[in-house]
């Protein structure tokens, strides 16, 4: 391990680095030091779940819709009230609507990055994307800042997404599923349940030998860092593999069924089953990433018929499912795309579609603090851009760290030693606990 | 070097000392230095200063602000400036900086009424500065920044317009060594200038030290002890960074001598010779076994066989480990680990490479291929290292047809080992992340120089010498280097559109879709006809020469000046005769003074073998990075130079040496040391050595070969670094991603990582893949022992589990019965579906039919369900009992088995030692696996759980 050296000058010894041992997201050093000091602030949300909708959502036809806009832009979709007086959205999103008073709508948040990639990165970190440095995506800071308990995973992505480990290290890197949950059928991840015909009890009996044989450097045990980790990890890992804790966390098939009646037979709706199942086990951090939102055609009947029925029964059974298990207080949940859709409706085809607009924008928010029910920020009359003061996706970080008692300010070091600032240039927004 | 301790305090003797020099002072010229700024400008009680001086903005001004913080990140440096006031950050751009003090709209200096300036008024109010107070009123600071002010706040001295250039900073003494803690030591530092003036600048240097907790220094340059060990303090002015190298020895020096006067080689003695210095004891030689196995991964990334380990521990030649360097330099390990090695460095990364030919992942197996073949011939690394930096993609006299057709060849050659035989690897200048002269320029800076000079991209990096000029100045050599499907050379276009024609695409498809359509024409991997194939080549600069030819009138005219380009630290290429900058850049390289080149392999390479670089981090040479041995750096690289850049013998200079021989195991002197090389450093093995590893370990005599020869494929053998590749098997990368393979990605030796993780663990513990390997019944050692023995192998190898995340059957240990299963799970669905049913029609107020007609069939479900579930129950049952007479028979043979085997048992666990740990057990080890294996329902049971453990032991996972 070596010497970094910070762009102001200091150069630090090696204490903040031995968290280069790790585990998925758990350093050895954070480890311990949050065994020894039980840090973990009070009254904030202790896991989080981000929920990806690839392509980028159009703001208009879902959670921002202009019924008095002119043809061309307002869209063939009509609104509906929801159970907060005074907030509409789209008539396909029934569910959401019955919902609204868990959750809060951003609107008129708005950025310049039209890029799918970079959009990506942008509302995954908080931070707008630099060619030389890469921003670690919410779960692994969380991971980061939070310990887990040694049996369970602190990071799982299903199947996959945007969520990355950045200049934290690939330690922090999310466990993905790689594949989604179908409904009714028992789940399981590579690697955490006991496989190919290995019971508890060999196992059990393979770690006695392990014990009595790996004594090479018994001389240097407690002096060497690395020594020190990969016992940790055995530990730990025979810990998960012999309790039944990870394995039964992933399979949703043990779900009550009245629990997970609500949650569709869609792999995203039975991924948010997965989701809820995976945090009240202790999971950390839960993304869930559902592509198909970039609807430069047809987008009225992919909305319609697709995606806005997956959204409205996963995400709304989602937020129920955490209030009904006493989760949502102790979970920041935010849902986004990448970036909104061109108010204009395109007529390069017959069936016309959006373009990408990261001027104009929804995300949405809830769990832990904040006040659900309410709708923060404006877009303008036709959904053109923000309609008072511009909301960034840095701002929406900030709240959401805010949210799980993390300083959005705090100063983090990279690889090479570059101090960086974990949101440069967001503010929090106060409406949002208000 | 000077060695000097310390025992008076400093300051009498440093102000005893101005005083003399003092009176001397108005002669800038003199040889005696002039005295430091606080010593100038002292306030009087009275609040005047008496000298007339008036202080230099670059010498003075600027450096001052550094040091008290103003430009630094969090305050006026930020990049958005802090209460509207903004300096460069770090400082060292003077004309930014002067240039925002005497910002017209807000300025910091007020020339008309100097006390009134901002930039007086605010540092001394701690009520007023966000920043609280940073000198005060009548402080040296304040005089000067005043005097500075009063005599028209000028950027340049009067008459001197060209910036001043430092010679040297002279700081005495730049060695310390404290003999106890808390102890201390003053620094001087001098600054010489061009016009050969000298001022002490001690007050206006920055200092900091690598590692605080061997010896920390404050502000004044003062330094104390702490911890036993040794560091390097750093400081820096102006461009100038000097690193100070600071001793704190852990026993008496010179009781090494006898051994570096007997030193087997100059590696040996220059590294003795620091640890005796620091009073560090070396520990022993390791063991033979130990070295078989460290020496075999490191240079080859192979783990020996057991057959190769008991070779090596049975021959008595005195000469043995050499003679096994020299069989692992000649192995194909060998050339697979290092062309790895330098395809990381390089960056070979097939998500870059998408859209350069229409080739796809094939262009980073030329790339990996063009690199093996050279390591594997031992071409010198400065030729390998040309062949990338001054690639064009067709060799000399080569029509654009005649490089298209090549390239359809080598195309059709699967193995893309073909493209070796083309004399430029042109890849590397085709990456999607390289496009732009400053990523080349950070790329370049960082491959082959092993220096970063990210930081210099906006800003003067405080303890780097790099300004953000130097980086401008360096980044042009990069201008113009064309590597992209839309641009050819001019006389490929008639060609290029006759191969579209051929192909039958239209000529007026363009872009995207003209490489879609390529693409498609080929989708069979098949080219059966000429590929187009995007170019590499320096666009010629025609722009300089209209400049000069329009200047007519003068007899000679002066050419009209390219944008300035510069080596890094080294001299202007002038880019109006020079075609390709590459070449300067590669003459420079090669250039026997070049700071850079052979350190930065050199220091790579030895990194590998010890864990840690004589500089480290290895990718980082600055001057603040200083070496931890200097004479040793220089050793090699000059050896290394000198051998005409002779890779193997860098790899033998440094594996022969008794220093890379010495155990893991440390004495009471030496433990604590990381970075002087007294000891071997344990450490994870990295990710393909360590997937192969297993492979091999798990392998039968004869697969466990074709893998150390490279006759199966490998993972060292992968040539791109995504984890999407399509080329290779999605089992290994997972593995491969898991243990940290670099992603080369960032221009980072970090883009690897050894660091541990508890997937890691997981996946040696427990992956369907490992457990596969170690019974799987065609290339498995217990399949070969089994089959030797006559002894059944376990049965139940789950074989769904090697896509990642498929769904598990319901039970894991029932994996046989599948149809009955899957039936029940459908069954089960059923019943859950229609029970919710039920229930919201119960809820809703359904009418009675309905909720009739849902309860019926709940219940005809129901009972198919428990129908269904007795039947595999009984089924189950049966084939237990039928298990049990199998075990009844199995037991019989194993009993006999056992009798036979109780004198080969010991062999076998010595065999699973050898061929896991490289090593034979000892008799404890040897007795406790008999015991285990015993105790186990059967011996291949047994043996298995042997192998398990072996493999799953740090001994295993780490090199030692």
């Amino acid at each position: 391990m070596s010497n970094h050296k910070y762009c102001d000058g200091i150069k630090r010894r090696d204490f903040i680095r031995i968290g280069g041992i790790t585990s998925g997201c758990l350093t050895l050093a954070n480890y311990l030091q949050l065994a020894e000091a039980g840090q973990v602030k009070e009254g904030h949300a202790t896991s989080g779940i981000f929920i990806d909708l690839n392509g980028g959502p159009s703001h208009i036809d879902t959670f921002d819709p202009k019924p008095d806009a002119p043809d061309g832009i307002r869209g063939d979709f009509k609104t509906i009230p929801t159970n907060v007086s005074g907030i509409q959205i789209s008539e396909h999103l029934p569910k959401m609507a019955q919902t609204l008073d868990k959750y809060v709508i951003v609107r008129g948040v708005s950025h310049t990055l039209a890029a799918h990639r970079l959009g990506s990165e942008y509302v995954n970190t908080g931070s707008r994307p630099l060619a030389s440095l890469e921003y670690p995506g919410y779960g692994a800071v969380v991971c980061k800042e939070r310990a887990v308990e040694n049996d369970i995973p602190p990071f799982v992505a299903i199947p996959s997404g945007g969520q990355r480990s950045g200049f934290l290290g690939i330690q922090y890197a999310p466990m993905n599923t790689a594949a989604s949950p179908q409904q009714g059928r028992p789940f399981n991840v590579r690697g955490i349940s006991l496989g190919a015909g290995v019971t508890v009890e060999q196992l059990d009996r393979r770690q006695n030998l392990l014990k009595d044989l790996d004594t090479k450097f018994a001389s240097m045990e407690g002096q060497d860092q690395l020594l020190t980790g990969l016992d940790r990890f055995s530990d730990k890992a025979f810990s998960m593999l012999s309790s039944e804790r990870a394995r039964i966390a992933f399979d949703i098939s043990k779900e009550s069924p009245s629990f997970a009646a609500p949650f569709g037979p869609d792999p995203f709706e039975q991924s948010c089953l997965l989701a809820v199942r995976l945090i009240e086990s202790g999971v950390r951090f839960v993304s869930l990433s559902v592509g198909g939102w970039d609807n430069h055609t047809d987008i009225f009947n992919n909305l319609s018929k697709k995606l806005l029925p997956k959204l409205d029964g996963g995400v709304s059974a989602l937020l129920n499912g955490l209030e009904q298990k006493g989760l949502l207080s102790s979970t920041s949940v935010m849902v986004t795309g990448e970036f909104g859709r061109t108010p204009k409706i395109n007529t390069r085809a017959t069936l016309g579609g959006r373009d990408h607009y990261p001027r104009c924008m929804f995300m949405l928010m809830a769990g832990g603090k904040i006040r659900g029910g309410q709708v923060v920020g404006e877009s303008d009359a036709t959904g053109a851009g923000p309609a008072n003061d511009a909301i960034k996706p840095d701002d929406v970080a900030a709240s959401f760290y805010h949210n799980l008692g993390i300083d959005h300010k705090q100063e983090f070091q990279t690889e090479t030693g570059r101090p960086i600032t974990l949101v440069r240039e967001g503010n929090i927004i106060p409406q949002l606990f208000a | 070097m000077k060695y000097l301790r310390m025992r008076s305090t400093p300051w009498v003797m440093g102000i005893g000392f101005l005083a003399l020099v003092l009176s001397t002072h108005s002669n800038a010229f003199a040889n005696d230095p002039i005295p430091s700024l606080d010593v100038r400008f002292k306030t009087q009680p009275d609040g005047s200063v008496e000298t007339t001086e008036v202080p230099d903005f670059q010498r003075h001004i600027s450096p001052m602000l550094g040091r008290l913080g103003c430009n630094g990140r969090a305050c006026h440096g930020s990049f958005q400036g802090q209460g509207g006031f903004m300096l460069s950050l770090f400082g060292y751009d003077f004309d930014v900086d002067h240039k925002a003090l005497l910002d017209e709209k807000s300025p910091r200096v007020d020339l008309k009424s100097p006390l009134e300036s901002l930039i007086l008024t605010k540092p001394v109010d701690a009520e007023l500065h966000d920043g609280g107070q940073r000198f005060k009123k009548n402080g040296w600071e304040y005089a000067v920044l005043r005097k500075w002010i009063e005599a028209g706040a000028l950027k340049k001295p009067k008459g001197n317009s060209a910036e001043q250039k430092l010679t040297s900073l002279d700081v005495t003494p730049l060695e310390v060594s404290f003999d106890a803690a808390g102890k201390t030591q003053a620094l001087r530092a001098i600054a010489v200038w061009e016009d050969g003036s000298q001022e002490d600048v001690t007050t206006l240097c920055r200092f900091f030290s690598s590692d605080t907790s061997i010896a920390t220094i404050d502000e004044n340059g003062i330094i104390t002890g702490g911890e036993r060990g040794d560091t390097h303090v750093v400081v820096a002015y102006d461009n100038a960074v000097v690193p100070v190298s600071v001793l704190r020895p852990s026993g008496p020096s010179g009781e090494l001598k006898v051994q570096i006067a007997n030193a087997k080689s100059d590696v040996d003695k220059f590294v003795l010779t620091k640890l005796d210095k620091l009073g560090i004891k070396p520990s022993e030689l390791a063991s033979d076994a130990e070295y078989c196995r460290r020496v075999s991964l490191d240079i080859a990334g192979t783990l020996p066989t057991a057959s190769q380990v008991r070779n090596f521990l049975d021959d008595e030649s005195p000469d043995k480990r050499s003679k096994f360097v020299e069989s692992l330099l000649n192995s194909p390990g060998y050339a697979a680990l290092w062309a790895t090695f330098l395809c990381d460095i390089t960056g070979n990364n097939d998500e870059q490479l998408r859209n350069f030919s229409y080739l796809g992942d094939s262009q980073s197996q030329h790339w990996y291929q063009w690199i093996y073949d050279r390591v594997s011939r031992n071409v010198p690394y400065d030729q390998i290292v040309e062949g990338i930096v001054t690639a064009v993609s067709r060799e000399p006299g080569e029509s654009y047809r005649d490089y298209c057709e090549a390239m359809t060849k080598i195309a059709n050659d699967k193995t893309g080992k073909s493209f070796a035989e083309r004399s430029h690897m042109m890849y590397y200048w085709a990456r999607n992340n390289q496009k732009k002269a400053e990523e080349r320029a950070i790329s370049f800076a960082y491959a082959f120089c092993g220096v970063r000079i990210q930081c210099a991209q906006c800003h003067k990096h405080p303890f780097d010498q790099w300004s953000k000029k130097d980086f401008e100045q360096f980044e042009r050599l990069f201008d113009g280097i064309q590597a992209n499907q839309a641009k050819l050379l001019p006389d490929a276009s008639p060609e290029f559109a006759k191969m579209i024609a051929d192909l039958g695409i239209s000529k007026s498809t363009k872009a995207n879709q003209l490489s879609k359509e390529i693409k498609d024409k080929f989708k069979s991997g098949k080219y059966d006809k000429t590929i187009p194939f995007p170019e590499v080549f320096v666009e010629s600069r025609t722009v300089t020469n209209k400049g000069i030819a329009a200047d007519k009138k003068k007899k000679q005219p002066e050419p009209k000046k390219a944008p300035a380009a510069r080596l890094l630290g080294g001299d202007f290429v002038d880019l109006s005769v020079v075609a390709d900058p590459r070449q300067a850049l590669m003459e420079w390289l090669r250039r026997k003074d070049n700071p850079y080149f052979a350190k930065a392999i050199v220091n790579r390479v030895w990194a590998h073998y010890f864990q840690a670089g004589i500089v480290n981090p290895p990718d980082d040479l600055n001057l603040a990075n200083a070496p931890s041995n200097v004479e040793l750096l220089d050793y090699l690289a000059n050896g290394f130079i000198e051998h005409q850049y002779d890779l193997k013998w860098l790899h033998r200079t440094i594996t022969n040496s008794e220093t890379y021989q010495r155990s893991w195991q440390t004495n009471a002197s030496n433990e604590m040391d990381r970075r002087n090389f007294s000891h071997a450093l344990l450490r994870r093995l990295p990710a393909e050595t360590a997937y192969d590893a297993l492979r091999i370990a798990l392998s039968s005599d004869k697969a466990a070969l074709s893998i150390c020869n490279l006759e199966s494929e490998r993972a060292m053998t992968l040539p791109g670094a995504s984890v999407q590749s399509k080329k290779s098997n999605n089992k290994d990368l997972y593995a491969l991603s898991v243990f940290g393979r670099s992603i080369r990605e960032s221009n980072c030796d970090c883009d690897r990582t050894s660091d541990p993780s508890l997937l890691q663990t997981v996946f040696i513990r427990n992956d369907a893949d490992v457990l596969r390997a170690m019974i799987d019944p065609k290339s498995s050692w217990l399949a070969q022992v089994a089959k030797e023995h006559d002894w059944a192998l376990p049965n139940n190898v789950d074989k769904g589990m090697d896509k990642v995340a498929k769904p598990l059957p319901a039970t894991m240990k029932d994996v046989n019965s599948d149809k009955d299963r899957v039936l029940a799970d459908e069954l089960d669905k059923k019943v859950r579906i229609f029970r919710t049913q039920l229930e919201k029609f119960t809820e809703g107020k359904a009418p009675d039919a309905k909720i009739r007609d849902a309860k019926s069939r709940l219940l005809l479900n129901e009972k198919r369900l428990a129908e269904q579930l007795a039947l595999i129950a009984k089924k189950a049952e049966e084939k237990a009992s039928a298990v049990n007479l199998e075990a009844a028979n199995a037991s019989k043979i194993d009993t006999n088995i056992a009798a036979i085997a109780s004198d080969k048992m010991p062999s076998l666990i010595e065999e699973a030692y050898m061929r896991t740990l490289s090593r034979k057990p000892s008799s404890m080890e040897s007795q406790r696996s008999q015991q285990a294996i015993a105790q186990a329902e059967s011996p291949i049971q047994g043996f298995s759980d042997l192998l398990w453990v072996l493999i799953n032991s740090k001994e295993f996972i780490l090199n030692h």
